[in-house]
């Protein structure tokens, strides 16, 4: 017998059919928006991802010595990627896309398979607007219509927290405290530090997700703080955008943090009302382009198409035919394909389950030749 | 649909039946559930589980909300949303050895179920140690020679002292927590935001 390791699967039938159609759909559609291709190696240096911008764990990572001592990782993550791969080109405005499988060992199956799309050197609302309205047209396309889209914004915890002064150490523990909404952690450690005048407003903000109402309840609250105001106008802009397209579901999450050091602006998910799986994810990242000393802008998303193809219908998207042939009439079968356009035609000398197919024919000869009559 | 909360099976299940017998929710089909693991009542659908499995039901979003000692979310580090601690299921996390243990010139052997947690108080401490992982009764461990010391959690000390064990240094202490599957505190926001308010309530005044 043969085994396969932990985390590495096979994949047949539904799945995988679901998944090449995502991919097709996605290229269809990025190509339609004018983003183009790009692809990057497999593997790669480890520095690319665990920089102090990029900032990922190295632990999570899939690793290796390569013969001169450097650390070689299999993709962790797109986005660094395609900004060290573009960060040389000429600055003027960029649409990206890709398709491809990123490798980590905290997520559940080592490899999961993503689509995503980077914007650099865009103005900001046309970036972030064309990121979200990319995702509707993606979903709507593949027929997923039940899922929330998430908006929150790195700058309003930053914003509450700039007047007081923070060790690296104490901010980054405060960040992961509002990261897992961890209220008494967080009162703990303002209080700690002498900041109680911190207390509410950061506990208050960590039950500060849900509708767009959220909002509005926040422009009273920060009425005084005016670089507050800028962020939630932003999110507003957003929120009408996406509700002047169609019947997205938008919520936000005022007290959403940055989960990786690049993330710089509006930060995005989608979840799918049916389970929960968050089917995309992205933001705005422009620092992670500071690092190649480019002063820019860059917005990006990424979709979990595993998640995508296990939500997309089970149908069988083209019509299924059989064609059934002998040797002798093989080459005759074959000719017949052309009149079957956009179905699945299989050829066959025998069958023995007519439920695999829509529609059997048999090749029938008459006067001038061959016909199929359909059984 | 319900929210589905995962509990903690043995003694944090009793006390947090206790506590939520002070909320106004139903119990009565959890208080005679018998050896069901599954219970419906009219508001909610729980099910009971090992700690770290309850971690592993709300990240995975099995469950919506999870009841979970401390040490657990400490020791395993879930991707979940870790709200607050409940008023429960305190207890310390304590380093104990036999009673007049001269300690060996050497490098020391620490038993434990808690390696990551054993593993950083001794990072911290600056102390290079081997760490044996025990599965239970890690007070076996240094009465039978397997290591120096344990690191475990205490409650009411009697178990220690009734196996000849001293504490040497208590270093964390826990109660049980309210924890939250990321995505679904979102998208069930409207069934789950009272139930956690209720939670939330109930524990500022107990």
């Amino acid at each position: 017998m043969m085994f396969l390791p932990a985390g590495s699967q096979d994949e047949t039938g539904n799945q995988i059919s679901n998944r090449l159609r995502a991919n097709e759909i996605f290229r269809n559609i990025t190509e339609e928006r004018n983003f183009k291709p790009i692809s990057t190696p497999v593997i790669e240096y480890a520095n690319t991802f665990i920089n102090p911008v990029a900032g990922m764990d190295l632990q999570n990572m899939l690793k290796w010595f390569n013969h001169e001592g450097d650390i070689e990782v299999l993709r962790p993550d797109w986005t660094a990627a395609v900004a060290r791969a573009v960060a040389n080109q000429h600055p003027s405005e960029q649409k990206w896309s890709y398709q491809g499988s990123v490798f980590r060992m905290d997520k559940d199956g080592t490899e999961s398979r993503q689509a995503g799309i980077e914007m650099v050197h865009t103005d900001s609302f046309l970036g972030e607007s064309e990121c979200l309205l990319t995702a509707v047209y993606y979903l709507k396309s593949l027929s997923i219509n039940q899922y929330v889209m998430e908006l929150g914004h790195t700058k309003i915890f930053e914003e509450i927290i700039a007047p007081f002064p923070f060790s690296d150490k104490d901010e980054e523990a405060l960040r992961i405290a509002m990261h897992d909404k961890r209220t008494d952690l967080v009162e703990q450690i303002v209080r700690d530090l002498g900041y109680k005048e911190l207390v509410e407003p950061l506990t208050n903000l960590i039950d500060a997700y849900g509708s767009k109402e959220m909002i509005e309840r926040y422009e009273q609250i920060w009425s005084e703080r005016p670089e507050l105001l800028t962020i939630l106008e932003e999110l507003k802009n957003m929120i009408q955008l996406l509700e002047e397209i169609g019947e997205t579901e938008v919520i936000v999450d005022l007290g959403r943090v940055k989960n990786l050091p690049y993330y710089d602006g509006m930060m995005f998910r989608g979840f799918l009302t049916q389970n929960g799986a968050t089917c995309f994810s992205g933001g705005r990242y422009d620092r992670l382009y500071k690092q190649f000393n480019q002063e820019t802008t860059a917005v990006g998303l990424a979709f979990d198409v595993d998640i995508l193809a296990s939500q997309m219908d089970q149908k069988q998207w083209k019509e299924k035919i059989c064609l059934l042939a002998t040797p002798k009439t093989h080459a005759v079968a074959e000719k017949f394909r052309h009149e079957f356009r956009d179905k699945i035609v299989d050829i066959r000398y025998e069958i023995t389950n007519n439920q695999a197919y829509d529609k059997v024919y048999d090749l029938v000869e008459d006067n001038s030749g061959y016909k199929v009559v359909e059984r | 649909m319900k929210p589905i909360i995962a509990l903690t099976k043995g003694r944090l299940e009793k006390q947090f039946l206790k506590f939520f017998q002070t909320l106004d929710y139903d119990v009565e089909p959890l208080l005679n559930k018998g050896r069901k693991l599954q219970v419906e009542t009219d508001q909610f659908s729980f099910f009971f589980a090992k700690g770290v499995d309850v971690t592993t039901y709300v990240e995975n979003g099995i469950a919506d909300l999870g009841v979970v000692g401390g040490d657990i979310l400490i020791e395993h580090q879930p991707d979940v949303y870790n709200l607050f601690p409940l008023p429960f299921g305190e207890c310390r996390m304590a380093l104990a050895t036999k009673d007049g243990y001269i300690w060996p010139d050497q490098k020391k052997r620490i038993a434990s179920t808690f390696t990551n947690i054993t593993k950083e108080y001794f990072k911290n401490k600056g102390e290079s140690v081997d760490i044996i992982k025990l599965e239970g009764s890690v007070e076996l461990a240094p009465i039978l020679g397997l290591a120096d010391a344990i690191v475990d959690i205490v409650e009411t000390g009697t178990t220690l002292k009734e196996n000849g064990l001293v504490v040497e240094d208590e270093f964390l202490t826990f109660s049980a927590r309210l924890i939250a599957n990321r995505s679904t505190l979102k998208v069930k926001r409207e069934q789950l935001v009272p139930v956690i308010e209720a939670f939330k309530k109930g524990a500022k005044e107990t």
